[in-house]
């Protein structure tokens, strides 16, 4: 503890859960809207990781309000912001954007995008799969041209409805800290943009490292084209978040709010590391440096000319700084926002307990369990769209 | 129609069915009567046991302790703050007898000195502040007054009081730098102590030669557009 703070603030009520909370949020919808960009924007390039985005969107979305429940600590009660909607409160509201965007955008999309090759893969088992593929299907097993054709146009049409829903569910989540007015560290309407775009940078950069590393482990090439474009895209979505971020910087510099020099204190010392080291320097303009060097965001195959498997190493090693900068935001955001207190004279510290319902060991199980639930996804629904599935489907369909 | 749409259909349509139906069985008949919560809440509270008594109960036997607190400064603070729930008491005086607490750490709850309580507001440090002898020994809960005016500046302002006392200035009264009226003893806010608004003042020990062991500066040189507790924090100096 630094100089003066009001009793009630020497302990941080929302923990580490809370900064992994957006952090999944925002990968589910940045995962998202990679998908649409080959359904709806027609960039063919990335269509190998379209179904690898979706599933991983679901994976993460199953998981996305379980650092909820066990930060609130009765997981029981929740299903009471369903029964009894308070149409006052954000906080009580994303119950149903969650609902929304799971059930008529995640759910629907992937059925439409799954429905040939599960009648296939209906016709083509035995026993348990083939009834749990015809469950899957909801016994809907037309898979004439026509059928097909409707298949792809409502796909489309709901990609097309999902791209204003992702920006709802992570805009919100950007919403519920810009409205808290008495703080001045997230209050900010920029607050719900910047979230979305940091989720957009983060998302475009799961996918990537998921594409890498599962094509690795299926010993398969890895497609450069596509490669090539994610990191392009992943580029313009880091200049961007990072200008945005840079502009609600400059605006809180140049308003000076009395505020200012708790923040600036609280950014020199307890979020230097978070903040300067892994966001700013770490997670943003080394990969955004690199990205403009290597990817063909600026010039067409890149300033730099290396050879394939070397530019794979780069972008690899750009994701995982990304991912880290990403998570880093999310932590500067919401333990920033309560390390220094509201009389403006003093700073807390936050120390993170390993074991306990809020601990690092929860958070890191819950961080793993998406892999665990995506993993078996792709197991039910291989996104593959090699010649091995395909030959499958060609087979059976 | 596609044979797709009437499966979707079916699932939410089911979906929406069982929402309906739960909510039918989960929410309470009440709820959203009066506010966001289930109205017959209230008749509920309403049928809890009565622990409470009142004050005003309290005083139907014991008004003239009731006169006394109610013109002294504990006239805030109501019986049961203090003797508890009295509700048991009230129906069987006899036999039911409320608690009256005797230790210092009961009394501390509110009056151990805390930064962020008023100024003003009496506050003690209890390690310091007679330890181990009950507070109603020289108190009388009632009506409580200190028994007589601050005898010492740290009665209030222990925390300085305490960082002086392991500064090199731990031998040096606080009377020697604050003119302190005896009014401020009794209004704290209205009435401050005065502070040092002359170099020379510190500079009687600090520019003073045959001082030895004691640091020292040349008065016309040393930074003189300043007043020295600008730079030197003077409950603990040689920090700046």
């Amino acid at each position: 503890m630094q100089g003066y703070i009001y009793p009630n603030e020497f302990e941080l009520q929302w923990s580490l859960l809370i900064v992994l909370y957006p952090y999944i949020t925002g990968l589910v919808a940045g995962a998202f809207i990679l998908a649409s960009l080959e359904r709806v924007f027609n960039v063919k390039e990335v269509q190998p990781t379209y179904r690898l985005s979706l599933l991983t969107a679901l994976a993460f979305l199953l998981v996305a309000t379980l650092p909820l429940l066990a930060h609130l600590g009765h997981p029981e009660r929740s299903y009471e912001i369903f029964m009894t909607p308070n149409r006052q409160s954000a906080m009580a509201m994303f119950g149903f954007v969650y609902a929304w965007y799971l059930m008529v955008v995640l759910l629907v999309e992937i059925w439409f995008d799954y429905r040939k090759d599960m009648v296939a893969w209906y016709r083509d088992s035995k026993g348990f799969k083939r009834w749990l593929y015809y469950a899957l299907t909801l016994g809907s097993t037309d898979i004439s041209e026509k059928a097909l054709r409707f298949d792809d146009s409502a796909g489309r049409w709901i990609t097309i409805i999902g791209i204003p829903s992702a920006f709802l569910l992570h805009g919100y989540v950007g919403f519920i800290f810009g409205s808290v007015k008495a703080n001045p560290w997230w209050s900010s309407v920029l607050m719900p943009v910047v979230f979305l775009f940091s989720a957009i940078v983060s998302g475009i950069a799961l996918v990537l490292l998921l594409y890498m590393i599962t094509t690795l482990f299926r010993w398969r090439p890895i497609n450069m084209a596509c490669l090539d474009k994610l990191a392009q895209f992943l580029f313009y979505a880091l200049v961007v978040d990072f200008s945005l971020e840079m502009l609600d910087f400059l605006h809180r510099l140049y308003e000076s709010e009395e505020s200012i020099e708790i923040l600036s204190q609280m950014i020199q010392s307890r979020l230097f590391l978070s903040l300067i080291v892994l966001q700013i320097l770490l997670g943003t303009v080394i990969p955004l440096v690199t990205l403009g060097l290597f990817s063909p965001g600026l010039k067409r195959g890149g300033f730099v000319k290396v050879r394939p498997e070397a530019k794979q190493l780069v972008y690899l090693a750009c994701a995982v700084l990304i991912q880290i900068g990403i998570f880093s935001i999310r932590w500067n955001v919401v333990i920033g926002g309560q390390l220094f207190s509201k009389s403006l004279r003093g700073l807390t510290v936050y120390k993170v307990e390993f074991l306990g319902i809020e601990g690092l060991a929860m958070t890191l199980g819950l961080l793993f369990l998406p892999f665990v639930i995506l993993w078996i996804l792709v197991k039910v629904l291989p996104p593959w769209t090699d010649q091995e599935v395909g030959r499958l489907a060609k087979a059976t369909g | 129609m596609p044979e797709q749409v009437p499966r979707l259909l079916a699932v939410f349509l089911t979906a929406s069915v069982a929402l309906v139906i739960a909510r039918s069985l989960l929410v309470p008949d009440t709820f959203g009567d009066i506010g966001h919560y289930r109205a017959a809440a209230t008749d509920s509270v309403v049928a809890h046991q009565k622990k409470y008594a009142g004050h005003q109960e309290c005083a139907l036997c014991h008004g003239q302790i009731q006169e006394m607190r109610l013109a002294g400064n504990h006239r805030g603070v109501r019986c049961e703050v203090c003797h508890g729930p009295a509700a048991n008491h009230v129906s069987n005086p006899l036999e039911v007898k409320p608690p009256a607490p005797q230790d210092r750490e009961f009394c501390t709850l509110c009056h151990e000195y805390n930064a962020s309580r008023p100024t003003g507001f009496p506050q003690i440090d209890p390690a310091d502040h007679n330890p181990h002898v009950p507070c109603i020994a020289c108190h009388e809960p009632h009506a409580p007054e200190p028994p007589g005016m601050p005898g010492d500046c740290s009665a209030c302002h222990g925390q300085i009081a305490r960082q002086k006392a392991v500064s090199h200035h731990s031998a040096v009264p606080c009377t020697t730098c604050h003119q302190t009226p005896d009014e401020h003893k009794v209004n704290p806010r209205s009435v401050r102590p005065s502070k040092p608004t002359e170099r020379d003042f510190c500079g009687a020990c600090h520019a003073q030669e045959r001082l030895a062991g004691i640091p020292q500066i040349d008065l016309t040189a040393h930074n003189p557009a300043y007043l020295c507790w600008q730079c030197h924090y003077p409950h603990y100096p040689g920090t700046s």
